[in-house]
């Protein structure tokens, strides 16, 4: 109150100052948090991805005798979906940096549905193949247990994006400090890439 | 039907791939004097992108496919 009093005579400007001091210390500290928490999920995924391949490679013969065959055509679609959001929710963000909101909420929205489609599509995959943990073999264990893990981030990535673009119209980023849609726009990009490596190892390899 | 169903969404892959692909490197072009941190990620995550897109391009037209797929 004091300071708002006085803001005239010359104390509004270093209480701004240390402010933005404290907003770009922390915002550094929350973009190093963030990159934490990717590289502890990178090590999940690997984990199983290596867990996935050592079991492959140490069979008889890939695939199991007998085992479903997956729809590459469908899964080279779904690829394109989820990458294609990827290159959606670059646009938000770049239209949020040059402070236009409503291209900002269309791509937002585009990226949310894009994501819903390619968890549509996968559900289709499961129900087409229908395979399951436990009539599958090492084969569908593998699959279930990457794409489904995969799924959850996406489907949390869904409701994480949501929440930003909720979190934007009600004002909370501003176009000068805009931490939580840069690191969102880092989550949903780890997702695409990590998908580039299962749609590999499931549907080329 | 399913001959017709798998062709369409080769087709839409293809395209799809191909947008995404240009999307990516453009925008790893323009990001590439960018600093900090997370700006490196970002460059690293829309190459990879980029790599994705081949590789769903790849795909839809069944230069790439592995074993125990159906075409």
């Amino acid at each position: 109150m004091a300071v708002a009093s006085v803001s005239h005579g010359g104390f509004a400007a270093p209480v701004h100052e240390e402010a933005d001091q404290l907003y770009l210390e922390t915002r550094e500290l929350r973009v190093q948090g963030f990159l934490l928490f990717m590289v502890s999920d990178l090590v999940l995924f690997s984990s199983f991805i290596f867990a996935y391949l050592y079991l492959r490679s140490s069979g008889q013969g890939w695939p199991p005798p007998g085992g479903p065959k997956l729809d590459l055509a469908l899964a080279a679609l779904n690829s394109g979906v989820l990458f294609g959001s990827g290159a959606t929710m670059h646009f938000a963000l770049e239209n949020w940096k040059h402070r236009n909101f409503m291209k900002f909420a269309g791509w937002m929205v585009t990226t949310i549905v894009l994501g819903i489609l390619f968890l549509s599509g996968q559900i289709v995959e499961y129900v087409k193949i229908g395979v399951g943990w436990g009539t599958s073999g090492i084969f569908g264990a593998g699959f279930f247990t990457l794409t489904g893990m995969h799924g959850f981030h996406v489907f949390a990535g869904v409701i994480y994006l949501t929440v930003l673009l909720l979190q934007a119209t009600a004002g909370k980023y501003t176009f000068a400090k805009y931490t939580g849609l840069t690191l969102g726009t880092l989550y949903w990009h780890f997702v695409d890439v990590i998908w580039v490596v299962l749609f590999s190892i499931f549907y080329l390899l | 039907m399913d001959a017709t169903l798998a062709h369409i969404e080769r087709v839409l892959a293809f395209v799809v791939g191909i947008i995404v692909f240009f999307v990516a490197a453009i925008a790893l072009k323009n990001d590439w004097d960018s600093k900090g941190i997370e700006n490196q990620v970002f460059k690293g995550m829309l190459a990879l992108l980029a790599l994705g897109a081949i590789l769903a391009i790849l795909a839809s037209v069944n230069a790439l496919a592995g074993k125990g797929v159906e075409l």
